[in-house]
C-alpha cells in the first residue's frame, strides 16, 4: 500500500502517518489543502503570513495526530486547529499594531492578488476578499464558514464550539455589517 | 457575474435558509477560490522532517544532559567531602566550629581596613 494513498481510507492515513509516513501524511495535506486555505486565507487574506499559518496548521496536526481519536470527522480536527492558529495570529497582530502604529487596524492584512484568467474572476475575489477584511474577525470567522466552506449552522457550531443560537445571532450581525462595507465598495 | 449580484449572493448566503453550499460553489465558479501556492506540501513536509529530528536531537541533549549532570554531582559531592576531610585535618580539629568552617582567629589586618584602628 505504501507509495499509493490516493484511494485509501482517512484512518489508514492517520495510521501510516503516525507510524512516521510521510507519503500518507502527503496525501492528508493534498486532501485537505483548500479547505484550510479558504479557512486562513478567508480571515487573514491572501499573503505570504497566511501561506505560514498554513503550514503551521498540518505541522501541529502531524504532532497532534496520535491524540486523535477518530471521534470527531479528520476535517473538523483539521479545521479547529486552522481556527485556532489564525485566531491566535489576529490577536498577535492586533497587539502589534495597537502597540507599533497609528494606524487603523486595516493595515494588518495584506493582499497579494494572484493572477487571474479574466478582469471578472479578479474583480470577484478582490471584492470578497476586501469585504471579509473590514468585517469583524468574530463574524469573520462565522462568515468564512458558511460562505467558503459552505458548512451548515449545525456544522458551523459543531467546529467553533458555540450554541446554535450564538451562531445564527452572529450570522444575521454579519449579514446587517457586510451590507453596509457591501455598499462602500 | 455582475458586482451588484456578486453582493447580493455574498449577503443572501448568511440567511439562515440559505443553502450554504451552494454559494460556496457558486463564489468559487466566479473565481473566488482559496489555495496554497505550489509546492505548499513539499513545504509542510520538509518542515514536519526536519521538525522531526529537531525533536529527537533535544531529546537526545537532555537524556546526555541528565546522565553527565549525575556523573558530576557525584564526583563534586564526592570532592567536597574530601575537601572537608583535608581542611579538618589541616587544622588538626574535627569540633563543631571547624566542622562548619569557622575558625577562631581574627585576620588583623581586615579589622583595621574596616576599622580604622
Amino acid at each position: 500500500m505504501k507509495g499509493s494513498y490516493r484511494q485509501a481510507e482517512e484512518s489508514e492515513l492517520v495510521r501510516a502517518s503516525i507510524e512516521g509516513d510521510k507519503l500518507a501524511f502527503g496525501e492528508i495535506v493534498e486532501r485537505y489543502r483548500k479547505m484550510v486555505a479558504r479557512t486562513v486565507k478567508g480571515m487573514l487574506g491572501d499573503s505570504v503570513f497566511a501561506e505560514d499559518i498554513g503550514q503551521e496548521v498540518f505541522i501541529k496536526l502531524y504532532h497532534s495526530l496520535a491524540d486523535f481519536r477518530g471521534e470527531a470527522k479528520l476535517s473538523t480536527y483539521i479545521q479547529k486547529i486552522a481556527i485556532n492558529l489564525t485566531l491566535n495570529e489576529i490577536k498577535r497582530r492586533k497587539r502589534f499594531f495597537s502597540t507599533f502604529s497609528q494606524k487603523g487596524n486595516n493595515e494588518m492584512y495584506e493582499f497579494e492578488v494572484p493572477d487571474y484568467d479574466s478582469e471578472e474572476k479578479r474583480d470577484a475575489s478582490e471584492l470578497v476578499n476586501k469585504a471579509l477584511m473590514r468585517l469583524d474577525p468574530k463574524f469573520r470567522i462565522i462568515v468564512a464558514m458558511r460562505m467558503l466552506q459552505g458548512y451548515s449552522t449545525k456544522e458551523t457550531a459543531e467546529i467553533l464550539d458555540l450554541p446554535i443560537g450564538t451562531v445564527l445571532s452572529r450570522l444575521s450581525r454579519a449579514q446587517e455589517q457586510l451590507k453596509v462595507i457591501l455598499k462602500k465598495l | 457575474m455582475k458586482p451588484s449580484e456578486l453582493k447580493r449572493l455574498i449577503i443572501g448566503s448568511l440567511d439562515e435558509n440559505a443553502d450554504p453550499q451552494l454559494a460556496a460553489r457558486t463564489l468559487e465558479e466566479e473565481g473566488v477560490s482559496f489555495d496554497f501556492s505550489k509546492g505548499f506540501i513539499d513545504k509542510v513536509i520538509d518542515r514536519v522532517a526536519s521538525g522531526a529530528d529537531t525533536v529527537s536531537r533535544e531529546i537526545e541533549f537532555s537524556r546526555s544532559m541528565r546522565i553527565a549532570f549525575n556523573r558530576i554531582a557525584l564526583t563534586g559531592v564526592a570532592a567536597i567531602v574530601l575537601l572537608l576531610i583535608s581542611i579538618f585535618l589541616g587544622e588538626g580539629s574535627f569540633s563543631l566550629n571547624s566542622f562548619l568552617g569557622l575558625g577562631d582567629t581574627y585576620d588583623e589586618g581586615i579589622i583595621c581596613l574596616l576599622t580604622g584602628n
